[in-house]
């Protein structure tokens, strides 16, 4: 049923996407762009009044946008997102220009995507948190400034900085004593999260395709494992550790470990039969553990393979 | 590490060679280049210096957590270089920070060259140190520490990509990343009734391998990329001294001990995967992306044992004083996932967004486990066990938000997601205990506002709220409601404010669990610049957590509630004076730092205030120093405190 939606959608779609790729279909920037208004007045207008940003814009990766035609604003850069100038350029009123930071953040952006919206980047934006709450483009990037590959702060202290000013109590398990090494400089979020958006959960990144971000550093508990420990896959390691901070060891969860176990490993009677559990995994198989002795009270001590193993069903070597 | 550090060394030769290129003919340069030629072809910073540390209380802790330690180091180097005659680069980017001994060093490269080539190198090397008594010493209240559980590693992970022709309707790309681990550590080596911490080594190693190739179009984008790792993954566990381990009394009149060990793992691996992304916008109110990915890791490994002593069989109670073990296995995990998703936007102010995506892994394992035991008093025997295994997962999800323009203040956004799937696992061949199955049933209301009051005022909500039929865990979200809010204002244009606030409540009423989880942050901060030689910046967080969860003791079978208390108070400040100046020159003094202070389950003090201050010497040249303290204590485990002092002193020097 839903391959059938899928396949139809995508018959509806295509051609017309294919049609538009022909050389005689014009391009969508030249076609929105009125060409025959009089009021564009070009970048080198700008110039003189707006300086600062003019010099600063020579050395942007934006700078394409004035010299490549086939973008279809050569010579016209400025007016690419402040639309035609002409006016403002012979009042100086700033009523007569197009501010992109004061209209609405959906329609600011729809300004950037006139050509970002066919990128990678952008592969995960109609799944993307930011844009269904309708955080701009311009709330992290800034156009104007100059940048290597970029209008955004690359060292990754600047960019957690960034993330940081919107989102106070995620950076504040950072300052917990057990954390992944953010405040130090060695990581940054977007080591973690795309924040353009993924199809996983809170925009996560992903590894080798498919696989959870985690596993880039972490490759030693990649497996596949003989005996998975199903959590790990099916929930991610967040079932787990906390990982933006903790006052527990290793980021856990819970200050002891076995507690943290028996959430799942709860010994509670499942449905009669093995097979069919449809409270939950985890049920099998029961432990017997004495829990008052502290030889048992850290079950990784002997379940030391936790993440996996390659010879033990019950994850002991 | 090498290929790093020879890029490291690299670098100043190329902007050797790049100056002796420039220098004959500056007047070409200028006219060659947008660059203004007043502008210096390299620019950047150099920060050094010296860090002396004083630890107090336990030093192994302190590694644990901060690990920072005295010396002299690289603090920070960042560098551009802007070839003016652009031959091999138009700017070459380096950034490296805290070499020379710390915990953590970093080094990023990006090299372009506008529409030919974008080259990034990224390395990364951190060290953890784990060595917590508390964490898993079970002898730790009898005054023994074992240092079970600990280890010394380093991670290693080094990036390259290679984009060639940035810019253009099709971009090739190539990229290799290799992350590395090394170290060694204490594990345990189970044995019947006992445990026996043992040294042991670890290496492991991936490699990455990628390429593909960007098809960028006015109206529509595709990926297309293959790549492949190599995996490796090679640990040692081994004791050579009589070892009594972590059950210390007689076992029906004997003394358990293990008097030797050599235990190996060899892993190998290997997988390939291949990306497929598109996006396209056939229609000026339609835009759809959708991806499919594929992955096939799979593993090889050999393990060996050999283990003597005074061991027992706990089951049958049969002593032996030698066992050894030989296994083999191999796992395949084929993963495939799809996501299709459209933005449809019908009418002006409204927007529609539908998304779909399915998820399918399937993780099977079989191989051979041969047991040999040398019994005191009889023959050998021998077991052969097999091992098989699989987890096979389906993940279906479907979500449609529509968000509505109310006025371009305002915008409200309605939605509902439906969330199904299903996951067996247990042994490959035989149905029986241990093998386990469920199904997953969600569905999700969405709700949303976005309001602008003004360009200093606005208000951000969003709530989810779910009922469920069946779930993986019994911790996983069941019937839940999830909240966010986040208000900001402008007071004045030195001062700024920002409130959030958000809420998880998860309740799993299945039967012996009654999971009850409640998590909730509230969060202030200010931003306030009272004059244009002070600012100050502080956040204030509280936060608290609650679960309670059901389960039966193991021992007893009685039930009992798991009870998990976090009560949080995080709190951090900065503030920075300009000082009076000198021949030109601002001195700049900061001072602040965080604290987290935490009761329930695991009362937690850590407080790092800091001091920093910069002093000019010339144009270019900063004398900085930086104080900073941790303060660590636990309630429940006061023996791991650590109290430290830091001070580091250098030169910053920028051009």
């Amino acid at each position: 049923m839903l391959s059938n939606r899928v396949a139809a959608l995508i018959l509806l779609c295509w051609p017309a996407g294919a049609q538009t790729t022909t050389p005689a279909a014009p391009a969508p920037a030249p076609a929105a762009a009125p060409v025959a208004a009089p009021a564009y007045v070009g970048s080198e207008t700008c110039q003189p009044c707006h300086e600062d940003i003019y010099a600063a814009f020579q050395k942007s990766p934006h700078k394409l946008v004035d010299t490549q035609k086939r973008r279809g604003w050569a010579t016209k850069a400025c007016e690419s997102c402040h639309g035609p100038g002409g006016k403002h350029a012979a009042s100086g009123d700033k009523a007569d220009i197009v501010n992109p930071s004061h209209l609405p953040p959906a329609e600011a952006d729809r300004d950037c995507l006139k050509c970002h919206l066919n990128q990678p980047t952008h592969i995960g934006r109609i799944q993307s948190s930011h844009a269904k709450n309708e955080v701009s483009c311009t709330a992290c990037h800034s156009i104007h400034r100059n940048g290597p590959n970029g209008l955004v702060p690359r060292k990754m202290a600047a960019v957690n900085e960034l993330c940081a000013s919107c989102h106070t109590a995620v950076w504040a398990e950072f300052q917990r004593p057990y954390k992944h090494r953010l405040p130090e400089g060695a990581m940054s979020c977007v080591d973690c999260h795309n924040p353009h958006g993924s199809i996983f959960p809170a925009s996560a990144q992903s590894y080798a395709a498919i696989e959870p971000g985690c596993f880039r550093c972490h490759g030693n508990l990649r497996g596949p494992f003989t005996f998975e420990h199903a959590p790990v896959r099916l929930e991610g390691c967040g079932a787990c550790h906390e990982p933006h901070g903790s006052a527990n060891p290793r980021m856990l969860a819970r200050a002891e470990v076995r507690f943290l176990c028996l959430e799942c490993h709860a010994n509670l009677p499942t449905a009669p039969g093995p097979i069919k559990n449809p409270t939950a995994l985890g049920g099998v198989p029961p432990a017997f553990h004495d829990l008052l002795s502290p030889q048992f009270q850290n079950c990784t001590v002997c379940h030391m393979k936790v993440h996996g193993s390659y010879v033990n069903q019950e994850l002991l070597r | 590490m090498r290929l790093g550090l020879a890029l490291f060394v690299t670098i100043p030769l190329l902007a050797q060679q790049a100056a002796q290129q420039t220098a004959p003919a500056p007047a070409d340069a200028s006219t060659a280049s947008p660059t203004p030629s007043t502008e210096p072809w390299i620019t950047g910073t150099l920060d050094f210096g010296f860090r002396f540390t004083s630890v107090g209380g336990d030093n192994d802790v302190y590694r644990s957590v901060v690990n920072l330690g005295q010396g002299p180091r690289l603090l920070g180097l960042d560098l551009t270089i802007v070839d003016p005659k652009k031959r091999l680069f138009d700017r070459l980017d380096v950034r490296a920070n805290n070499w020379g001994g710390d915990p953590y060093n970093t080094l990023h490269l990006n090299a372009s060259k506008r529409g030919i080539y974008d080259f990034n190198f990224d390395y990364r090397d951190i060290a953890y140190f784990s060595l917590l008594p508390s964490f898993a010493d079970p002898l730790v209240g009898t005054g023994i520490v074992l240092d079970e559980d600990s280890y010394f590693a380093r991670r290693r992970m080094s990036d390259f990509q290679l984009d060639l022709f940035p810019g253009h309707r099709i971009v090739p790309y190539l990229a290799y990343g290799r992350d590395s681990g090394e170290g060694t550590g204490i594990t345990t080596f189970e044995s019947g009734l006992n445990a026996y911490p043992v040294a042991d080594t670890m290496f492991d190693k991936t490699d990455n391998y990628r390429g593909g190739v960007r098809l960028e179009f006015n109206r529509f984008h595709a990926t297309l990329e293959q790549g492949g790792t190599t995996l490796r993954d090679d640990q040692q566990a081994y004791d050579s001294t009589v070892n009594y381990g972590n059950y210390t009394q007689p076992y029906f009149g004997q003394t358990l001990d293990l008097a030797s060990l050599a235990q190996a793992y060899g892993m190998r691996g290997s997988s390939i995967y291949s990306k497929v992304l598109f996006t396209a916008n056939p229609f000026s109110w339609m835009d759809v992306s959708g991806q499919f990915l594929y992955s096939r890791p799979e593993t090889n490994v050999n393990y060996t044992q050999y283990d003597s002593g005074n061991l027992v069989l706990e089951q049958a109670i049969l002593f032996y004083t030698a066992e050894q073990a030989l296994g083999f296995a191999t796992g395949k995990q084929p993963h495939t996932t799809g996501s299709l998703g459209f933005e449809l936007r019908p009418l002006k102010r409204v927007r529609i967004l539908q998304t779909w995506m399915r998820d399918r892994m399937h993780t099977s394992a079989a191989g051979l486990f041969t047991d040999m035991i040398l019994q005191p008093v009889s023959a050998a025997t021998t077991t052969l066990t097999p091992l098989t295994s699989l987890l096979a997962m389906n993940y279906n999800q479907e979500q449609t938000d529509v968000l509505l323009e109310v006025t371009h203040k305002l915008t409200l956004r309605g939605g509902y997601r439906y969330v199904w799937g299903d996951a067996e696992t247990g042994n490959m061949l035989i149905a029986g205990p241990g093998q386990e199955s469920s199904e997953l049933r969600q569905q999700v209301g969405i709700a949303g506002i976005n309001f602008r009051a003004s360009q200093k005022l606005s208000f951000n909500g969003e709530f989810e709220g779910a009922a469920s039929d069946h779930a993986y865990f019994l911790t996983s979200l069941y019937n839940y409601q999830k909240m966010r809010a986040r208000a900001r204002y402008q007071i004045a244009s030195t001062l700024a404010l920002q409130a959030s606030f958000s809420l998880l409540n998860n309740q799993n009423p299945a039967a012996g669990s009654n999971y009850d989880f409640l998590s909730r942050q509230n969060s202030l901060s200010a931003s306030w610049t009272p004059s244009k030689r002070v600012s100050i910046l502080g956040e204030y967080t509280r936060s608290t957590l609650r679960s309670n969860i059901g389960y039966l003791d193991p021992a007893f079978l009685t039930p009992v509630t798991a009870l998990y208390r976090d009560n949080a108070h995080n709190a951090s400040a900065l503030v920075d004076l300009v000082l009076p100046g000198y021949a030109k020159l601002t001195p700049r003094l900061a001072f602040g730092g965080s604290l987290f202070i935490s009761s329930g389950s695991r009362p937690t003090t850590f407080y790092q205030p800091l001091v920093r201050l910069s002093l000019p010497l010339h144009k270019g040249v900063v004398w900085k120093s930086e104080y900073r303290y941790y303060g660590y204590d636990e309630a429940f485990y006061q023996y791991e405190g650590f109290r430290a002092h830091l001070l580091q002193t250098g030169l910053a020097i920028s051009r």
